[in-house]
């Protein structure tokens, strides 16, 4: 039977079982829908942040299948065909469903997400896989696409050689430091800012004075980000506000003025006591001390009632 | 090939360009479509020299837009009452936005003057409108279709239907021409939103459902609206529907959603103005996939996604789509094209049918525009002179 978008959320919220047709979209954000009993076929259809843990194959969506938010997603079905397929922030996710064919894929902030189908089928669109920390390889079934956004997937460390991408690809914050051959000349983001392959793969090469003549606030903050904090402050002569020592070793408060902007940069250059590893970590500009600095960071605004027991 | 003769139509002009070689000089005769035209020689030293120019001179032409006179897109396939492809063509130049229409489907268009008996013949379309003080447009429509004038009109054009009070949609102008449809059986086209900024901005102008019209003239091929705000096309269905224009600085994403479900089997020119979300135009890039899934529109030869603010993403994922590989005409002008859309659009396929690409006011660098006028399709990558580009503020050629 053939029914209105608004006879069809009325017809699914009330655990119809007959089967509907809706020429158009279903819109049932927000409802604290568990499941759908009915066949549905329609254009459009919208579930974020609804209670849903399983989407049945009797259920077509023509072009977009939006499940944006819903934390109890667990399982989506084999075969599973849209136009546009969005799981953003499925935060009980770990796998995608064999046989997916999909032009656009959105599964940004699915911090369980970790396995591929064996087969599927995700080309011509968009893929977006922000802060995807699970994901540790791409399936040589992917694209052509239009866009790759892998920004923040932190144990990915390759792209596939042989992958097409049309547009741009976001490794921001992601492991991947070099790319395949076919996407050589691929314009590059960094978390959103378009960014050069040397500031990308080669960030040994920037110099402060390149930084601190780039006009742009995002793509300067970027071009820190990949020198490092500390060469940077070391080549533009950061001024000391404080230091002491700590689990890590020496850690120091410094300050770099940066010309046009509102505020100066204020950070704390200290080592993980674990690793070794060095770390600038920026904290608002007001900040005097190292011991105060590092209160912020915990959330203490009083810095007198931060007293670490034991740093790791 | 010694003798070429082409053709050009827009909204402001429907016009002949012949060239004619022989020997040491060409003969160039050109004017408005129906008129005999001017005619110029001119005579180089040698006969090289002749068809050197014979030659620079059609390729200019074909880069303006010209076509063929015998060509698919100019013929009618010998059927009067059919319109030629080419007489879907809107808007081509930004500068032509500001202007009210001077042809529609390649005829003149003139203000409807109940005082004075309209011409026979079909030769010219009229246009009803209301004045900032006068509402003639529905008195003037009512007065042209008791004539004998429109039950020949093959077009119509109606102008501004709001006066003094831009918030009021066309229902009014829709359910006349519904009613009155017995009064024209030879309607083929339809303008409704002829309206210039002086007038009202295309962002303000208030539309309505077009459905009432694709139910009450089943012959109709071409439907051009302007306005995004209220537009609607709640039930996309036309067996004959050859061309559909929707000019916006802000299309409802409902409207794009809704050409993704339709079922226009004839449509052959698909023009959608997306504007800017600032204007209502909601739609993203994944909005469009049901439209380059390629699975609709068998015989669709043109796709304009223009005046868009999201163009570099249409041209990441429309150089992939199998649409792309039959269509003859891409058309992605007055967007918010970038060196990053332009990089994208370099593996647009060059095996296919795809000859024409328009990137009319486009942000692209010299070094892209390079690079694309390379592919053995044809660019038009002209920007208008007063287009400034400060790389930090960009925006579509019509938002407001």
């Amino acid at each position: 039977m053939t029914i209105t978008s608004k006879q069809a959320r009325e017809h699914i919220l009330a655990g119809e079982t007959s089967a509907i047709r809706v020429d158009g979209s279903v819109d049932l954000r927000d409802t604290n829908l568990k499941t759908i009993a009915c066949s549905v076929t329609c254009n459009d259809l919208d579930l974020s942040n609804t209670a849903i843990e399983t989407l049945s194959s009797k259920i077509k969506v023509r072009s977009k299948l939006t499940l944006d938010g819903c934390q109890n997603l667990a399982r989506l079905p084999a075969g599973l065909t849209c136009g546009s397929l969005s799981v953003r922030g499925c935060t009980f996710l770990d796998r995608l469903p064999e046989r997916l064919t999909t032009w656009f894929l959105n599964a940004s902030d699915c911090p369980r997400l970790s396995m591929w189908p064996k087969a599927a089928s995700i080309c011509n669109g968009n893929v977006r896989l922000r802060n995807c920390v699970e994901i540790r390889t791409l399936p040589d079934w992917l694209g052509p696409l239009g866009q790759l956004d892998v920004g923040g997937c932190v144990n990915l460390h390759a792209i596939p050689e042989g992958l097409q991408v049309s547009g741009w690809i976001d490794i921001g914050g992601s492991g991947v430091s070099s790319l395949p051959k076919s996407l050589t000349n691929a314009p590059l983001r960094w978390r959103s800012v378009p960014i050069t392959h040397v500031i990308a793969f080669e960030p040994e090469k920037i110099t402060s004075k390149q930084v601190l003549a780039e006009k742009n606030a995002e793509l300067r903050r970027v071009m820190i980000e990949r020198m490092g904090y500390l060469r940077f402050s070391e080549e533009v002569g950061a001024k000391e506000l404080d230091h002491d020592t700590d689990a890590g070793g020496k850690r120091q408060l410094l300050r770099i003025d940066i010309a046009d902007d509102d505020e100066p940069l204020v950070g704390l250059a200290c080592r993980c006591p674990s690793t070794q590893r060095q770390y600038f970590l920026r904290v608002p500009p007001q900040m005097k001390t190292c011991h105060q600095a590092a209160a912020w960071m915990a959330g203490f605004d009083d810095p007198t009632l931060y007293r670490p027991v034991i740093e790791t | 090939m010694n003798r070429r003769e082409l053709v050009f139509m827009d909204s402001s002009s429907n016009k002949f360009w012949n060239i004619e070689l022989s020997g040491t000089s060409h003969i160039v005769t050109y004017g408005r479509a129906g008129t005999d035209g001017q005619t110029k020689t001119k005579t180089f030293a040698d006969q090289a020299a002749a068809r050197k120019d014979f030659d620079k001179l059609i390729a200019e032409k074909l880069k303006k837009g010209y076509v063929d006179a015998g060509s698919a897109t100019a013929a009618t396939d010998g059927d009067d009452s059919t319109l030629p492809a080419l007489a879907f063509r809107s808007i081509v130049k930004q500068d032509d936005v500001q202007q009210n229409a001077k042809t529609f489907i390649g005829k003149r268009v003139a203000d409807y003057d109940p005082e004075k008996k309209p011409a026979k013949g079909d030769k010219t379309v009229y246009r009803f409108r209301n004045d900032y003080d006068d509402e003639t447009c529905i008195p003037h429509l009512k007065s042209f279709l008791e004539t004998d004038a429109a039950t020949e009109a093959a077009g119509i054009v109606v102008g501004n239907w709001a006066g003094d009070d831009p918030g009021v949609d066309p229902t009014a102008v829709i359910k006349l021409l519904c009613e009155q449809k017995d009064r024209l059986p030879s309607l083929r086209a339809i303008y409704l939103g002829d309206i210039v900024s002086e007038e009202n901005e295309m962002s303000w102008i208030k539309q309505s459902d077009v459905t009432p019209l694709l139910v009450a003239f089943p012959d109709l091929e071409l439907l051009r609206t302007r306005g995004g705000e209220g537009l609607k096309i709640a039930k996309p269905k036309h067996a004959k529907l050859r061309a559909l224009i929707c000019e916006s600085g802000g299309l409802p994403v409902e409207v794009v959603r809704a050409v993704g479900r339709s079922n226009f089997p004839a449509l052959e020119h698909l023009e959608l103005w997306l504007g800017t979300d600032q204007y209502g135009g909601d739609s993203t890039v994944e909005d469009l996939q049901p439209i380059l899934s390629g699975k609709l529109f068998p015989n669709l030869k043109y796709l304009g996604l223009r005046n868009c603010q999201f163009a570099d993403d249409i041209a990441a994922v429309i150089v992939n789509s199998p649409l792309v590989q039959r269509i003859e005409t891409l058309d992605l002008s007055l967007g918010v094209l970038t060196d990053e859309g332009g990089r994208a659009l370099l593996s647009l396929p060059t095996s296919g049918n795809l000859k024409h690409a328009s990137l009319h006011y486009n942000y692209l660098s010299k070094e892209v525009s390079k690079s694309l006028s390379k592919l053995s399709i044809k660019f038009d990558l002209s920007k208008p002179s007063h287009m400034d580009d400060d790389e930090e503020w960009r925006f579509v050629a019509v938002g407001e």
